[in-house]
C-alpha cells in the first residue's frame, strides 16, 4: 500500500511539474513598459506559464539578434526588424517560423485592412518581400508625423499647415522671425531618413515608395517626382530651416531642446509621444504632414515584429502569448504605457497629444499613406541613406548627386 | 665514468606548464579567431547561412570601393594626430624638462598622463560635449568676440576629421611624455656636461644629445601610437559615428558595418585582414628605418 502511494504521489508530482510551461523573450529595450503589462497578465490568465523576458538596447539587439537566433538555444520568442537585413536572414536560414497557421486560429489578418501586413510577408525562401507568408507580427503602430510647439505657432501667427506648401511657408515665417524650423538631431544620420520620408511622401506616391522598399533592385528609385522631393529637401537645408549646426546636434538632445521650447516643428516617431507629452504638457501637438497635392504623407511602420523561433519547443505557447499582444483586450493597455495601437482603441486617450497623435495616425492609416523607412531597402542602405543625407544637409551633395548614390545603391 | 651533471642537457617542461594558461588563452582568443577572419576573408557569408569560397574577390571588391580608399586615406590623416603631433609635443616638453626645473612637476606629469587611463568612451564622450554646438569650446569663442569662428566642430565636413585627431592627440600625448621623460633620465649627465662646455644651447643640446639619446624611445612611441591610430574604432564610434557623411570614416567602422549591419562578414573579413596586413607593414617600416647600423 504504501509502496502504491508512493508512486502515485511520484507520477501527480511528474505530472505537475510538466505542466509548468516556460516561455523564453527577447525583445528590444524599448517594448519593456508594455511587455511588463502584458508578461503579467499573461502568467496571471495561463496558471503554471512562466514568462522569462530579456532586453537589449537598440545598437546591441540590433548586431546581435540573427547569431541569438541561430543559437543551439534561441529564444521561443524574439523581435526582428523589417527588411532583408534581419528578418530576411532569419527566414532564409529557416530560424523563424511561418505564423500562417496562427494568423489563421486566431483571426490576426481580419484585424486590419487588406496588405496592411505587408511588411511581414515574405517568400519561404525569404528572397521575396511584401508578399507570401506572415512570418511576423505587431499590435503597435509607429508612424512619423510632425509634432510642434503650439505657443510658437499661435505666436507666429501660423494654423496648423493643411497642404505642403502651407507647411513651407511656416518654416519660412518662423526663420524670419528667428526662430529654428525645425528641430532635427542630424548628428545620429537616423533621424534626417524621418525628414526625408516626409519631404519625400509629400511628393511622391506611397505605392512607388513602398513598391522600391519592398524590392529596389528592380524598382525605378530615380523618377521625377522623387528628384522634386529630393531637391525640395536640399532648398529647404540651404534656406537654413534646420539651423545651421544640426549635424552637430544628436537625436536626443535635439528632443531636449524642442521640449526645452526650442524649434517649432519636430519631424519624428510616434514613440516619442509619452516623452514630449511630459515635457510640453498642452503646449505639443502633432499632425500628419500634408502632401503637396492633398492628403497626408508618413514614414512608418507597424513597431518591431514578433518572430517565432523554429526551434521553439513550444511554439503554440509563443503564438498565444503573440495574440495576447494582439487581441482586443490588450489595445487600451497599449494606450496605458503610451503607445499608438494599431487598432482602434476603444478607451479616451489619456493626453491632448495622444489624442492628436492617434488622429494623425488613424488618417495615415486611412488613406494607405505610410511609406516605412528608406534604409529598409537593402542592407547597405541604412549607411548609404544617412551618410548622403548628412551630405544633402550639410551642403556638401547636390540633390542630383544625393539621387544618383540612392539608386547605386538600390541595386548593389 | 658518467658525469653526474650534464648542465642545459634537459629542458625543464615543468616552466612551460607556467606559460599554458596564458598560452591557451592566447590560442582560443588571439590565434583561433585571426586564423578563421583569414579564412572567412576568401568567403561570401552572411554570418549565419552556409560560407561560399570566393577566393580573392573581396579583397579586389575592398580595394575598388572608393569609400573604403577614402577610410584609409583618413586613417593616415589621423596618424599625424595620433602619433606625429604626440611625438613632437612629448619631445618638446622632455627637451624643455632638462633645462628648466619647475616645482611640483610630478603632480603636472600625472595630470598630463591622465588622458591615457581614462577610457575612451569617456574621453570621446567628454569631447563631444566640449565640441557641441553650445559646448564649451563654442562658448569660450563666442565669450572672446569669435562668433565666427564658432560652429559644430563634429558636425563640419571640413573640420571634424582633425578635431577628432586632436582628441587623439590629447590622449597620446601623456603617454608620449612620460615615455620621454624616462629616456631623458636615461642619458648620463656627462653628456651635457660635455655639451656645456662645447658652448652648446638649449636647441644644439637638444639636438645633439637629447634627440639622438631617445632613438630607441622614439621608436617605440611610433609603433604604438601609428598602430592606435590605424585600429582606433571607439573614439570614433562615439564622436561621429564617421560623419558627417563620410568625412570621418576609418577601416575600422567599415568593418564594424560590414560584419554588424549589412550581413557581410566576408568582406568584413578581408577588410580586417587588409587592415592587419597594412599595420604590420607600416610597423615594419618603422623599424627598419629607425633600426641600429653596427
Amino acid at each position: 500500500m504504501k509502496k502504491l502511494l508512493l508512486i502515485i504521489s511520484v507520477l501527480l508530482a511528474f505530472s505537475f511539474a510538466s505542466k509548468a510551461e516556460n516561455l523564453r523573450i527577447l525583445a528590444e529595450a524599448g517594448d519593456e513598459a508594455t511587455l511588463t503589462v502584458a508578461i503579467a497578465q499573461f502568467e496571471e490568465a495561463n496558471p503554471g506559464v512562466t514568462v522569462e523576458a530579456s532586453y537589449l538596447g537598440w545598437d546591441d539587439f540590433m548586431s546581435t539578434i540573427k547569431l541569438k537566433m541561430a543559437d543551439n538555444n534561441p529564444p521561443d520568442l524574439a523581435h526582428g526588424n523589417q527588411g532583408f537585413t534581419v528578418d530576411g536572414t532569419l527566414i532564409q536560414s529557416g530560424l523563424v517560423v511561418s505564423l500562417e497557421k496562427y494568423a489563421d486560429q486566431y483571426g490576426w489578418k481580419d484585424l486590419f485592412a487588406s496588405g496592411a501586413l505587408a511588411e511581414f510577408m515574405w517568400s519561404d525562401d525569404g528572397a521575396t518581400w511584401g508578399s507570401g507568408s506572415l512570418y511576423g507580427i505587431s499590435p503597435v503602430a509607429e508612424d512619423v508625423i510632425v509634432y510642434y510647439n503650439k505657443n510658437k505657432l499661435k505666436s507666429l501667427g501660423l494654423s496648423v499647415p493643411t497642404n505642403f506648401d502651407e507647411f513651407e511657408n511656416a518654416l519660412k515665417v518662423s526663420k524670419d522671425a528667428g526662430e529654428l524650423p525645425i528641430a532635427l538631431g542630424g548628428a545620429d544620420g537616423w533621424p534626417i531618413i524621418h525628414v526625408w520620408g516626409l519631404v519625400e511622401g509629400a511628393y511622391v506616391d506611397p505605392n512607388q515608395t513602398r513598391s522600391w522598399i519592398f524590392n529596389a533592385k528592380n524598382t525605378d528609385f530615380s523618377t521625377s517626382d522623387r528628384m522634386m522631393a529630393a531637391q525640395k529637401l536640399a532648398d529647404m537645408a540651404s534656406a537654413g530651416y534646420f539651423g545651421s549646426d544640426s549635424l552637430g546636434v544628436g537625436y536626443d538632445d535635439a528632443n531636449a531642446t524642442f521640449m526645452d521650447g526650442q524649434g517649432v516643428f519636430n519631424l519624428t516617431g510616434t514613440w516619442m509621444t509619452a516623452d514630449f507629452n511630459s515635457g510640453m504638457g498642452d503646449n505639443v501637438g502633432a499632425f500628419a504632414m500634408p502632401r503637396a497635392s492633398g492628403g497626408v504623407a508618413g514614414g512608418g511602420s507597424f513597431a518591431l515584429p514578433w518572430h517565432i523561433s523554429s526551434k521553439s519547443a513550444n511554439p503554440d505557447l509563443a503564438a498565444k502569448f503573440i495574440n495576447h499582444l494582439m487581441s482586443n483586450d490588450f489595445v487600451d493597455d497599449l494606450m496605458g504605457v503610451g503607445r499608438v495601437p494599431a487598432q482602434s482603441p476603444t478607451i479616451d486617450p489619456t493626453s491632448n497629444l495622444q489624442a492628436e497623435v492617434i488622429a494623425a495616425s488613424n488618417a495615415l492609416v486611412g488613406a494607405n499613406a505610410k511609406t516605412f523607412y528608406t534604409d529598409w531597402a537593402t542592407p547597405g542602405m541604412y549607411d548609404t541613406v544617412t551618410q548622403e543625407l548628412q551630405k544633402v544637409i550639410g551642403g556638401a551633395a547636390s540633390a542630383q548627386e544625393f539621387m544618383d548614390a540612392m539608386a547605386a545603391e538600390s541595386v548593389n | 665514468m658518467k658525469n653526474i651533471y650534464r648542465p642545459q642537457s634537459k629542458i625543464d617542461y615543468s616552466s612551460y606548464l607556467y606559460i599554458l594558461p596564458a598560452f591557451i588563452f592566447y590560442l582560443l582568443f588571439v590565434f583561433f579567431p585571426l586564423v578563421d577572419t583569414f579564412f572567412n576573408s576568401f568567403t561570401e557569408w552572411n554570418g549565419i547561412a552556409e560560407k561560399k569560397w570566393v577566393g580573392l574577390e573581396q579583397y579586389a571588391k575592398n580595394l575598388a570601393n572608393k569609400k573604403i580608399t577614402s577610410s584609409i586615406k583618413h586613417s593616415f590623416i589621423l596618424i599625424i594626430f595620433y602619433s606625429f603631433l604626440p611625438i613632437i609635443l612629448g619631445l618638446l616638453i622632455a627637451g624643455l624638462m632638462i633645462r628648466v626645473k619647475v616645482k611640483g612637476m610630478s603632480t603636472y606629469r600625472a595630470i598630463l598622463f591622465l588622458p591615457q587611463i581614462l577610457s575612451m568612451i569617456v574621453v570621446g564622450i567628454a569631447w563631444r560635449w566640449i565640441y557641441a554646438p553650445k559646448g564649451p569650446l563654442n562658448s569660450g569663442l563666442d565669450f572672446f568676440g569669435l562668433e565666427e569662428v564658432s560652429r559644430a566642430w563634429l558636425g563640419s565636413f571640413d573640420y571634424s576629421l582633425p578635431f577628432v585627431g586632436l582628441i587623439g592627440t590629447w590622449v597620446m600625448f601623456g603617454f608620449t611624455m612620460i615615455l620621454f621623460i624616462a629616456g631623458v633620465q636615461k642619458i648620463p649627465s656627462e653628456l651635457y656636461d660635455a655639451a656645456k662646455v662645447d658652448g652648446a644651447g638649449a636647441i644644439s643640446e637638444f639636438f645633439n644629445v637629447t634627440l639622438p639619446n631617445l632613438k630607441g624611445e622614439i621608436v617605440v612611441a611610433l609603433v604604438f601610437t601609428v598602430t592606435l591610430a590605424l585600429r582606433n574604432f571607439d573614439l570614433i564610434y562615439i564622436t561621429t559615428g564617421g560623419g558627417p557623411g563620410t568625412s570621418t570614416m576609418i577601416p575600422s567602422m567599415f568593418i564594424y558595418k560590414k560584419a554588424f549591419q549589412m550581413n557581410q562578414v566576408g568582406s568584413a573579413s578581408s577588410l580586417g585582414i587588409m587592415l592587419t596586413f597594412l599595420i604590420f607593414t607600416l610597423v615594419s617600416l618603422i623599424l627598419i628605418i629607425f633600426r641600429d647600423k653596427k
